[in-house]
């Protein structure tokens, strides 16, 4: 191994990404990611827009229609009459996202104890939203009745205690999960153009006609995005504990150490692509067809592992993806740290991964012509 | 013993036979050339023997046998390859200085002031010495293939392979990169094997190989080599048998004519093997145009033209005047304007300054252009043809564009598929035929609209002898029989001596502006037109 | 007219004969969405639940038996609170619940009783769901006589169906991405070659030339929504269309004009496919984000509900989503129609004076 050789070339990759601005994208990409997809991704329903026809225009219907005025989840108007196939319609022009009818003599059959029905319609399209929106008004209507003192006879409550994420945010489920995103697929895009942009404008040759071993050539390519994306470790930590307020609960150490082994696999996976690719548009193709999907179905983001079942829970082991995202939300938002022997076990199958990639990748490799 | 030694070696890619059975020899101090038409093995069998690629048979070098790139290894410290392609080898964003410590570092070589003074001399000797801190993307054609020469050079290698080193590149810059060459291997004592395009750079060389289809055909000094074809080339004389090819200066046949025989040049190799093998070189045919539309006798007027990007001129208050029936060579060399002033002429590059008149018809601006795009064919340094497309459907692409009727189209096609020689290929994608057929249907697609006025830039770069041979008969007989003007760039001197009038560029001016026969008388020495060239590019050579 | 036609079809032509585009293409419109639709489940299914019993059964376990498929698996018992704990704490249970020894006792003499839930709520969506079930199944099983009755109706998607919503989301996605890069790839390629220069030479209007380009690779884009609508969405995943699919396959031409007119200035101002691919990610990500796939515009801060109009998937999204599952009537689109139709004008304008002139 000669280190000469290898700052040579290092130091030859850096200055080209410096002048052909390439650099920026790696610095620009991730933070635009994070910062998109963290904004961008909203499950919670606020500002909901509700309709509501009040045709009884009570004061316990007015006091009902009070409620969802205050709550942030809704921005609400009240009006005394409408049809309900106008009131429809809104909805279909996607004016309206939730119209609640509340029916003539409302108050009177309630002090009377007799049954009455409110209606409710929700714009279905997104459905997850839809759902988010129906627990929504029944909350406030279940409230309702509370305050009314209309009792159950038995009644169980619930005594919960929410783990983790004890406000339930959006922004702590799927930052994380987003550095997890990021590390893999930007890594392996940037190794992955190093070496194919070589072999795509002829350079190439100087590594097959010169004295220049593959390890070394290799270690070469790889080590400049390593230490670029590493720099992008700490900056996506930033923006998830500063920007979005992720709390970190966890080692920071563990974070950092299982984020540069992740860093690794990632330009596994982009020297493999860069062995297929023999141009650098082939290669961003490759590499984001390869990554973005497991990277998203498996990262926890979206579906935790354990509700899994079948093929997607034995590919969700296969991929790394899953054993990285396991230990940053321990880092974020559990923090049970170096302790736990899952994480432990988790770091060192990452470990095996890295090594398991490069090795394959360089054993691939040819220092000739193919 | 720095011998090389090959032996047996084949090449075999993707199923295809490269170079097959090719064995040589070359000792210390040799000069040893490839020549042979595109895709005949030459760069196969020189990335085999720098052990870049896998082969079967047998090389040594220096003592060392190898099989294989691997067991090539250890020899790549006295190896120095450099592969096929303008600037190929270079890192387009790195300065000139920075490429020669990048080189030096890979190579493993100790920073010290012997090193140093290597360098210096290296960049002395191609002329660098001055932009040492420019990006190597920002070079002329000429420069990057001598700093790409001086990369593969800093480690001293024992063995030296160049693919076309020389092609696309301007005379003056040629003959530097020679003069580096002459000198390493006196110095060092260098094995050189060299591809080239261009025969009389052939003729320096010690022996010559002669690569056809795979495989080396024949071997020796150019001398040896011209004497087994001597019997075989005469003065022109029409051909009767198809054993024979007569082009403008000479008449190739292998039954014995009664002609004057002719002092034949290495170019008559390609012939006399050509007709050998039976190959069928159909003669050049043009019929006349369909149009009778006549043809001002002044087609393009240019005054004062020039273009300028940023702070660089790259035309400088250029005059100049195309006439019909006249072939006009424009020459220069490379970075001297050459193409952006046929852009400019065509409309591809705004003019910053001066007057253009084309077919009497002051351009000022887009608008003026339009009805003149039917007068007008271009044919660009790359061939511009669609690859995803066979040579029929290109042609029949580019008469839909021109609006020529079907009918009408094919039968032109057809006709210049046969005068051209390109029949047999017309199902056949760009990529699968050879440069040379290329190079004729794209001036066939060109031709399509019957223009009035050509323009060729560098179109025959990289084609062997015999396809540029035929090119410029086609060229010649679309002058005499259609009387259309052709403006046309090349880097081949022996070219020029074709051309009615030549216009001379250096760095953005115009410092020649004359006919060919008239240069000749001025310059009563020169041997050929290359020796004029030099003459002209030497007097100042500030650049 | 035969230029058009012998432009467009060159363009087909040179479309089928890359393989390796015609299999992204077929891949993007078929495979790809088949994933998102079946791989992205956002409503909470499957849970992994656990519990901690010390009541010794009875109440606990018929509780238990309504916790069942498809919400929930088989609930897992623990022996302690501390190992049900760690075994959330690893994640592998995401919610636990435990019955406290006085759990049954409370019930049946104080007609109140509570359980313990602990939940994993990383998953802050699903969580938030898990709980609901939870709420709704203990609230079933305790005796009411709540006198309001909901009637909910969920329009358009009665069983919040994700795949679906997901399929659809991605088909419009993949339109977008593809408009835009198979345009950008035509007319750069040609830059590249140089075969540009020779087309900016032919006698022929060069607006007619971008026109035509784009307009085959619309065709190729339209192609694929047929395939895709027809194969993935309405026979994969039974998707029911309560509007017109004339007008859905009328929105998407226009859609793919605009988005081909992306491309074209995405063309305009990069010089190889290097920089197509680096320009197409910086413009089309905040181009999806501001569109309203994700985050419903009116909840956008509102100087990004401004931007968003800027956003020709906006319309298209909205427009389609209103097509597909509100079955809104063909004239009360015109707004989106218009969008699309304005903001394509502008981008072909734009690309019209930078790439197709000559001086």
């Amino acid at each position: 191994m000669n280190f000469d050789v290898i700052r040579a070339y290092m130091s030859k990759e850096f200055k080209e990404l410096l002048r052909s601005r390439l650099i920026l994208i790696v610095y620009i990409l991730p933070t635009m990611i994070i910062i998109l997809f963290g904004y961008g991704i909203r499950m919670e329903v606020t500002n909901a827009r509700t309709l509501i026809i009040d045709n009884d225009n009570s004061k316990i219907s007015r006091d009902l229609a009070e409620r969802f005025h205050h709550s942030k989840y809704f921005d609400t108007v009240t009006v005394n009459a409408m049809s309900e196939s106008e009131a429809l319609n809104r909805i279909k022009q996607a004016k309206t996202d939730i119209l609640v009818i509340i029916p003539a003599s409302f108050e009177k059959r309630l002090l009377h104890r007799q049954k009455s029905e409110i209606g409710v319609f929700i714009d279905g399209a997104f459905p997850v939203r839809a759902s988010t929106m129906e627990n929504y008004v029944k909350g406030v209507i279940y409230n309702m009745a509370k305050s009314l003192h209309i009792q159950p006879k038995s009644l169980i409550t619930i005594n919960n205690r929410n783990l983790f994420n004890q406000a339930m945010r959006d922004e702590d489920a799927i930052v994380p999960g987003l550095i997890g995103l990021i590390l893999l697929v930007a890594p392996a895009i940037l190794s992955a153009l190093l070496i194919v942009k070589e072999k795509e404008e002829g350079t190439i040759f100087n590594f097959f006609s010169s004295p220049i071993k593959k390890s070394e050539f290799i270690i070469a390519k790889l080590l400049p995005p390593l230490i670029l994306h590493s720099v992008n470790i700490f900056i996506l930590f930033l923006w998830a504990t500063w920007l979005f307020e992720v709390p970190f609960r966890g080692s920071f150490l563990l974070y950092w150490i299982a984020a540069q082994i992740y860093i690794l696999i990632s330009l596994g996976v982009g020297l493999l692509v860069s062995i297929i690719a023999s141009t650098q548009i082939v290669a961003i193709v490759l590499t984001i067809i390869i990554t973005i999907i497991p990277g998203f179905l498996y990262s926890g983001m979206l579906m935790p592992i354990s509700s899994m079942s079948g093929e997607s829970k034995i590919e969700a082991h296969i991929y790394p993806v899953m054993y990285f995202n396991h230990i940053v939300y321990d880092t974020f938002l559990i923090g049970q740290g170096l302790d736990s022997p899952k994480n432990q076990l988790y770091l060192t199958i990452l470990l095996f991964y890295a090594l398991f990639l490069i090795f394959l990748g360089a054993w691939l490799m040819k220092k000739e012509i193919s | 013993m720095a011998d090389l030694e090959v032996r047996n070696v084949t090449v075999v890619h993707r199923k295809t036979v490269a170079i097959k059975n090719a064995s040589l020899g070359a000792s210390e101090s040799e000069i040893v050339g490839f020549i042979g038409a595109d895709g005949a093995g030459k760069s196969s069998l020189m990335h085999a023997i720098a052990g870049v690629r896998r082969f079967e048979g047998e090389i040594s070098f220096d003592g060392v046998v190898f099989g294989s790139p691997k067991e090539a290894e250890k020899l790549k410290p006295s190896i120095g390859l450099m592969p096929q392609g303008i600037g190929l080898v270079l890192y387009k964003n790195l300065t000139v200085s920075e490429h020669l410590s990048f080189f030096s570092k890979i190579r493993n070589l100790k920073e010290n002031s012997t090193l140093d003074a290597y360098r210096h001399r290296l960049l002395k000797m191609a002329g660098l010495e001055r932009f040492t801190e420019r990006q190597a993307g920002k070079l002329s054609g000429g420069m990057m293939q001598k700093l790409s020469l001086i990369c593969t050079l800093i480690h001293r290698p024992k063995l030296l392979i160049l693919d076309e080193p020389t092609t696309g590149v301007d005379p003056l810059s040629r003959r530097e990169l020679w003069e580096i060459l002459e000198e390493i291997r006196e110095n060092e004592g260098t094995i050189i094997l060299m591809s080239t395009a261009y025969m009389q750079e052939a003729e320096k060389m010690d022996r010559v190989y002669l690569f056809d289809s795979g495989s080396i055909i024949a071997s020796g000094t150019a001398d040896e080599l011209k004497k087994t074809v001597k019997k075989y080339v005469y003065s022109p004389v029409p051909c009767e048998s198809k054993r024979c090819i007569c082009t403008d200066r000479y008449t190739y046949s292998l039954d014995s004519l009664k002609a004057q025989h002719k002092k034949p040049t290495l170019e008559a190799l390609f012939f006399v093997n050509a007709l050998r093998r039976n190959v069928e070189i159909p003669p050049i045919k043009v019929s006349i145009r369909e149009s009778t539309e006549p043809i001002a006798p002044v087609v393009m007027e240019a005054k004062g033209l020039t273009k300028r990007f940023g702070s660089f001129v790259a035309n400088d208050h250029i005059d100049m005047e195309l006439r019909s029936a006249e072939i006009l060579g424009l020459l220069g060399a490379n970075g001297a304007g050459k193409t952006t002033f046929i852009k400019m002429l065509l409309g591809l590059y705004p003019i910053d300054e001066g007057e253009l008149t084309l077919f009497g018809k002051p351009i000022k601006s887009a608008k003026d252009r339009r009805s003149l795009k039917t007068r007008i064919g271009y044919v660009s340094q790359r061939f511009s043809l669609y690859k995803d497309m066979t040579v029929r459907e290109n042609l029949l692409y580019f008469a839909n564009m021109h609006n020529i009727d079907t009918q009408k189209a094919s039968r032109r096609m057809e006709r210049y598929a046969h005068e051209l020689g390109f029949e047999s290929y017309m199902d056949s994608f760009p990529k699968e035929l050879p440069l040379g057929i290329n190079q004729r249907f794209s001036i066939a697609a060109a031709l399509l609209h019957e223009p009035v006025v050509l323009f060729l830039d560098e179109p025959t770069s990289g084609v062997d002898a015999i396809a540029r041979s035929q090119f410029w008969q086609m060229l010649r007989l679309l002058k005499k029989r259609w009387g259309i003007a052709i403006l046309i760039t090349t880097h081949y001197m022996s070219e020029a001596e074709y051309c009615d009038r030549i216009v001379l560029l250096k760095e953005g001016k115009k410092i020649v502006d004359d006919k060919v026969e008239n240069l000749h008388k001025k310059h009563p020495k020169a041997e050929n037109f290359e020796d004029i060239f030099l003459h002209y590019y030497e007097r100042n050579n500030e650049f | 007219m035969r230029v058009f036609l012998a432009l467009v079809t060159k363009e087909l032509i040179g479309f089928l004969r890359s393989w390796g585009l015609v299999a992204v293409v077929l891949y993007s419109f078929t495979l790809d969405i088949y994933i998102t639709g079946k791989g992205i489940e956002m409503q909470a299914k499957n849970i992994a639940i656990g519990y901690v019993d010390e009541t010794g059964g009875g109440m606990s376990k018929k509780i238990l038996s309504r916790l069942h498929a498809p919400e929930f698996q088989k609930p897992v018992p623990f022996m302690s609170t501390k190992e049900l704990s760690k075994s959330i704490y690893d994640r592998e249970i995401m919610v636990g619940l435990i019955f406290e020894s006085d759990f049954e006792k409370n019930l049946e003499k104080r007609d109140r009783a509570s359980v313990d839930i602990l939940l994993d709520s990383i998953a802050a969506t699903q969580s938030f769901q898990a709980l609901q079930y939870l709420q709704n199944i203990l609230f079933d099983y305790s005796k009411t006589d709540f006198p309001v009755e909901l009637k909910i109706h969920k329009l358009f998607n009665q069983n919040a169906n994700t795949s679906e919503f997901m399929a659809m989301a991605e088909m419009l996605s993949v339109i977008t991405l593809l408009g835009v890069v198979l345009t950008a790839v035509v007319f750069v390629r040609e830059k590249e070659n140089g075969t540009w220069d020779i087309m900016l030479l032919m006698p022929i209007d060069p607006r007619l030339i971008i026109l035509a380009k784009s307009f085959s690779q619309v065709l190729v884009i339209m192609g694929g929504v047929t395939i895709a609508t027809g194969i993935v969405l309405f026979g994969v995943f039974d998707i029911t269309i309560n509007g017109s699919i004339a007008a859905f396959f009328l929105l998407s031409f226009f859609y793919a004009f605009t988005s081909a007119g992306i491309g074209l200035f995405v063309a305009a101002v990069s010089k190889n496919m290097l920089q197509v691919a680096q320009l197409s990610i910086l413009i089309m990500m905040p181009l999806i984000f501001l569109s309203g796939a994700w985050t419903p515009i009116h909840a956008m801060h509102p100087l990004l509900q401004d931007l968003s109009l800027l956003s020709p998937l906006r319309y298209y999204i909205e427009g389609s989503e209103s097509i597909f599952f509100r079955g809104t009537g063909f004239f009360d689109l015109w707004n989106y129609f218009a969008g699309v139709i304005i903001l394509g004008s502008v981008l072909y304008f734009y690309g019209f004076r930078k790439i197709g002139r000559l001086f």
